[in-house]
């Protein structure tokens, strides 16, 4: 029997939403495949999610121990080689994210099992899977096979890439799988979480929100767009290089690391759509953006595209939204 | 024939690429243009990492390169940014006199703080009755127990209320024969009593880099701030612009390339008639030529550079790189201008401002007439 | 502290207009700039001022070819002590895992207590090859670095995770950490450093001097391959403003009246 294991990722108690877009692309599969469905959960006391997960897959592999409380690479590196060596799944997905990328990369090389990471796109096709993936900063996408043929294979799916699609619930059965970690000691431990100083806006709560990038060249040419979001009532954003660059404080950063918003209306100012900036932005209710670049891969995402050099476009649109305003 | 630079010096020029680069802020740029501010913090940033006095021997506090390796990093400087680039570059103007001529107490005193930041050098030779015509200077120095007195103005001095100290060119011998050989060079510092420093506030171009009247009445300085042999002045600075004048011809070229830069940016991305202007045969020649032209002047820059570090002086080489050069500065900026369009005239598109900026190489360090003097007369074999 | 760095020189793509190669499996690359890739001008920082304040030696190397060594010679002239290069006809196609594999080799047989990589590169970025790396050489890894404590034997790392928030972490040395940008504020290379490198030589290596078999390195030993690139669909979902700024400006307002926008 075909089967696909999904490994479920959660944190503070929450199941997070690329499981849910892992087990939709997984059911597709395994539909066509004719195989199983299996959703692996490794935690302390996590019976609650694993509930949650029964409807979406064919099986829940529990895997419970104190020593899963938090997230670590090495005991999920030994429970998950157990795991995958016992059952011999024909695929394994995996989040490309934060927890994914700090894992799948060494798991799969354990097990000398062939690895994708950050696919957008995954089909079965002659007994493997064929995959697409994005290079240069999205800009352009490649066509990607496995070379070394399986059995096993493993990937790890970008986040938000794959739509969640409402089908029938399964009748999964929770599996409780034995952890057999020990009290041997680790490399590696998990102290503490952190929240990252919070900025003195709150983005999450604004309407409308203006987002710069690294196009913005200096943090001398905010105030030119700064102006543009008091014009519109709107609150500046922005993607990682201007924060890392400390041109922003952290709070205003949108994307994976950042801030996920959902705002009425979001304004990308030379921002290119690196998916981790996508990742927190797309939500919003409509998206403009304004590059000089056509191919930039944020064209892809919004409703309406600007091609143009934003220092000679903002201050005309900051004029007119001005102007029209008063009249 | 090998025309490759080497590798370290294809590192320097990526180095301060990535400097400038850096460093490089529109927005700043065009309040110091407008307020004819000096970019103090990019000059001492510049200096920290040892691009200013790059082609000083070590003990000087320089890196012991030679002048190809400095007008590399003067081109890259002035290719990203003709106003800024000028400005820095030119912190340092005219201590080559000194490094040539001076003893080893004045390199100590004064090239070392120069490397690090701490002081902006000046050259003093134009006077407002003798520009191009420097063989007889009203500005006298009068030996005075063990100083020198000098009296007179100097025009048009570059970094002049901002140095600390000059390089002046006078007349110590009035009644030398020919007038020439009764100069010396003397340095004058800073806040010398009588020394007064009037900046010319208006002018076409290089706004960030200050331009100033000197006045010198009663100005006394002791006798060993004479630079070399005295009654040498006047060979000394001859000496001194066939170095120079390379420097001026890689500004001018850093100025053409940064203004073609942006001329072929833009033709990329305007459209009109429903073309981009690239596609129009007519701005395909126009970047052709200016390429062409840009190249033609890298050649001969980089080729008199090189000349001089192969301690062979050759003013005709020289004045050709520089002559040229300018020419090529001033008409690859024009034709930028032109390429922009109505955009070009304007402020924010820059363009203008390299055009304004690429004139003053075809003046200063003699103008281009000056230039082909001094290449006729090595043709024609006859010195002035 | 020895601190090995792995680095990788990329072209620089986010600014340029780039096209499908001949080949129809990469991209046109000529007339591109190419740098230190992003993530490891951070990684090469950090190592240096964790030299700076521990003492020790921080060692760059880079799988790739001779232009390689113009961002081995940037990481030397920023402070790094030694630098070499693994290159050979047969390293072609590598994929992350077999590029993980070269680097492996090339370090198993050093002393290290820290190896530093970018989280990803910014062209393939398959954000794999560090701790890949990690587990091939047996020492355990932290990605997506932000902050780094030196302790006794030991090292706090901050990861940095999704939605602002950091996971705290432990590591014993020697260990691999996997660097993510803003961490630090890369230096510029100064003209003394690259007075310094000038003279020192590059090594490289191959395939035999790293014991690796001809089908364990490049495409042989590689687990994926790219079958064809292609052009994402742009501006499938976005409307495309165009016209005059005024024009452009008007539709904006529209747009944004119609949307709630502006009040
Ligand atoms: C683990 C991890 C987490 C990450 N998390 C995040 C995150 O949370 N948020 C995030 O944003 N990124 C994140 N990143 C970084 C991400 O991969 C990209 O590097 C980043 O989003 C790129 O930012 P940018 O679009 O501003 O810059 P670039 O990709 O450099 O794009 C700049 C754009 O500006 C355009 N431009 C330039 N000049 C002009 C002009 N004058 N007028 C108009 N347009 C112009 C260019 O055409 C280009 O498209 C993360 C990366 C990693 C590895
Ligand atoms: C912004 C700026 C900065 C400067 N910085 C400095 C500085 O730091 N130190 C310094 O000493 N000077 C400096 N100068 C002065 C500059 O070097 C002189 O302006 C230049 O040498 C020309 O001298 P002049 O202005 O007196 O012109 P003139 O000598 O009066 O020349 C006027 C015109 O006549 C032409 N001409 C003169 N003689 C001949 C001839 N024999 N044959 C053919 N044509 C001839 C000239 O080419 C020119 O076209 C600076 C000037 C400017 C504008
Ligand atoms: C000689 C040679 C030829 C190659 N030819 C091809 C080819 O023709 N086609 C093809 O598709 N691929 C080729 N590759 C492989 C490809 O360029 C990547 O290096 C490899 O796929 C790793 O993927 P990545 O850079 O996305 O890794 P990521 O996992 O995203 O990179 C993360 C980090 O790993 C380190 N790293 C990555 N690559 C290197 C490196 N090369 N040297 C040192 N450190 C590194 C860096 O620290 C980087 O920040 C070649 C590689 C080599 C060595």
């Amino acid at each position: 029997m075909k089967e696909i294991i999904v490994v479920a990722e959660h944190r503070r108690g929450e199941l997070r939403d690329v499981t849910w877009e892992m087990l939709s692309r997984g059911r597709e599969l395994s539909e066509g495949l004719g195989g199983e469905l299996s959703v692996a959960l490794l935690g302390k006391d996590v019976k609650n999610l694993a509930e949650a997960l029964k409807p979406k897959a064919n099986r829940v592999l529990l895997i419970e121990d104190n020593r899963l409380e938090f997230y670590n690479s090495e005991t999920y590196e030994k429970v998950l080689t157990q795991l995958i060596t016992e059952r011999k799944p024909m695929l394994t997905m995996i989040g490309h994210t934060a927890t994914g990328m700090d894992f799948a990369p060494s798991l799969a090389a354990h097990l000398k099992i062939p690895l994708a990471t950050d696919c957008i796109g995954i089909d079965a096709k002659d007994e493997t899977f064929a995959l697409t993936r994005q290079i240069y900063g999205g800009k352009i996408n490649a066509a990607v096979s496995f070379l070394k043929k399986g059995p096993q294979y493993m990937v790890t799916l970008r986040a938000g890439a794959f739509p969640v699609i409402e089908k029938e619930p399964l009748s999964g059965e929770i599996v409780s799988v034995p952890s057999l970690l020990t009290d041997e000691g680790l490399a590696r431990r998990f102290l503490e979480y952190m929240e990252a100083a919070a900025g003195e806006v709150d983005i999450t709560q604004a309407d409308i929100l203006i987002a710069i990038g690294r196009g913005i060249k200096d943090a001398e040419n905010i105030p030119l767009v700064k102006e543009l979001a008091d014009s519109m009532g709107g609150v500046l954003a922005c993607s990682r290089p201007v924060v890392d660059k400390k041109w922003l404080p952290k709070g205003c950063q949108v994307g994976t690391s950042g801030k996920t918003v959902k705002p009425k209306i979001y304004v990308a100012i030379g921002i290119s759509g690196a998916f981790q900036h996508v990742a927190g932005m797309k939500g919003a209710g409509t998206i403009i953006a304004i590059n000089k670049d056509p191919k930039a891969p944020i064209f892809g995402v919004a409703q309406y595209g600007i091609v143009a050099d934003l220092f000679k476009i903002v201050p005309v649109i900051k004029e007119k939204i001005k102007q029209l305003k008063k009249s | 024939m090998d025309f490759e630079l080497t590798q370290e010096q294809k590192d320097i020029q990526k180095a301060a690429r990535e400097f400038i680069q850096g460093e490089y802020d529109k927005e700043k740029i065009l309040e110091w243009e407008l307020t004819h501010t000096f970019p103090k913090e990019v000059w001492k940033k510049a200096c920290k990492l040892g691009f200013i006095g790059i082609h000083f021997p070590e003990e000087y506090g320089g890196q012991g390169y030679g002048i190809t390796e400095n007008i590399l990093v003067v081109e890259e400087f002035c290719r990203k940014d003709s106003g800024v680039g000028i400005a820095v570059t030119l912190a340092d103007f005219s201590s080559e006199v000194i490094l040539r001529f001076g003893t080893q107490e004045q390199k100590k005193k004064y090239l070392i703080p120069v490397t690090r930041g701490e002081f902006i050098s000046g050259g003093a030779y134009t006077e407002p009755d003798h520009g191009s015509d420097i063989t007889l200077m009203a500005t006298t120095a009068i030996k005075q127990g063990d100083s020198f007195v000098i009296n007179g103005t100097k025009t048009f001095i570059t970094n002049g209320t901002l140095a600390d100290f000059f390089i002046v060119l006078c007349q110590t011998d009035p009644h030398a024969k020919p007038p020439y050989r009764g100069q010396c060079t003397i340095i004058v510092e800073k806040g010398a009593k009588g020394l007064e420093a009037t900046e010319i506030t208006a002018k076409m171009g290089i706004r960030m880099t200050s331009t100033a009247e000197l006045s010198f009445s009663d100005v006394r300085v002791p006798l060993t701030n004479l630079l070399g042999e005295e009654n040498k002045g006047f060979y000394q600075v001859l000496e001194f612009f066939d170095e120079s004048r390379v420097e001026i011809a890689a500004q001018a070229l850093g100025i053409a390339q940064g203004a073609f830069d942006r001329a072929l940016d833009y033709a990329r991305q305007r459209e009109q008639f429903g073309k981009k202007l690239v596609d129009f045969q007519i701005t395909q020649h126009k970047l052709a030529d200016m390429a062409t032209k840009i190249e033609t002047a890298r050649l001969l820059t980089y080729k008199a550079a090189w000349n001089y570090d192969q301690k062979r002086i050759d003013p005709k080489l020289t004045s050709m790189a520089k002559m040229f050069a300018g020419k090529v500065a001033v008409e690859v900026a024009d034709e930028a201008i032109q390429i922009f369009g109505g955009y070009g005239y304007i402020t924010e598109y820059e363009v203008e401002r390299f055009y304004r900026d690429a004139k003053i190489t075809e003046i200063y360090e003699g103008t281009k007439e000056i230039q082909k003097n001094t290449i006729a007369s090595a043709l024609i074999g006859k010195l002035k | 502290m020895n601190i090995i760095v792995c680095i990788k020189r990329v072209p620089d793509t986010a600014d340029a207009d780039i096209f499908i190669d001949k080949s129809g499996k990469d991209i046109e690359k000529s007339g591109l700039a190419f740098d230190l890739n992003e993530w490891d001008s951070y990684a090469i920082e950090e190592a240096i001022q964790l030299k700076e304040k521990l003492g020790g030696t921080v060692t760059v190397l880079s799988a790739g070819g001779e232009d390689s060594n113009e961002s081995l010679r940037k990481c030397l002239a920023m402070g790094a002590d030694d630098a070499f290069r693994l290159t050979d006809p047969a390293f072609a196609g590598a994929d992350g895992f077999a590029t993980a594999r070269i680097l492996a080799e090339a370090i198993r047989k050093r002393p290290f207590d820290l190896i530093l990589t970018g989280t990803q590169a910014e062209d393939d970025g398959y954000g794999q090859v560090g701790v890949v790396m990690a587990e091939m050489l047996g020492v355990p890894h932290v990605s997506i670095v932000n902050r780094i404590e030196v302790q006794e034997k030991k090292i706090k790392a901050h990861r940095e995770l999704e939605g602002g928030l950091e996971e705290v972490v432990e590591v014993d040395l020697p260990a691999l950490l996997t660097i993510q940008t803003g961490i630090n504020e890369p230096r510029y290379v100064s003209i003394m450093g690259i007075r310094k490198v000038a003279k020192k030589e590059i090594k490289a290596f191959g395939a035999s001097d790293l014991n690796l078999k001809p089908e364990e390195v490049g495409l042989s030993g590689s687990d994926i391959q790219l079958d064809k690139v292609f052009l994402p669909l742009v501006g499938e979902g976005a409307e495309m403003l165009e016209g005059k700024p005024e024009e452009i400006a008007q539709k904006v307002f529209d747009i944004l009246r119609d949307k709630g926008g502006v009040a």
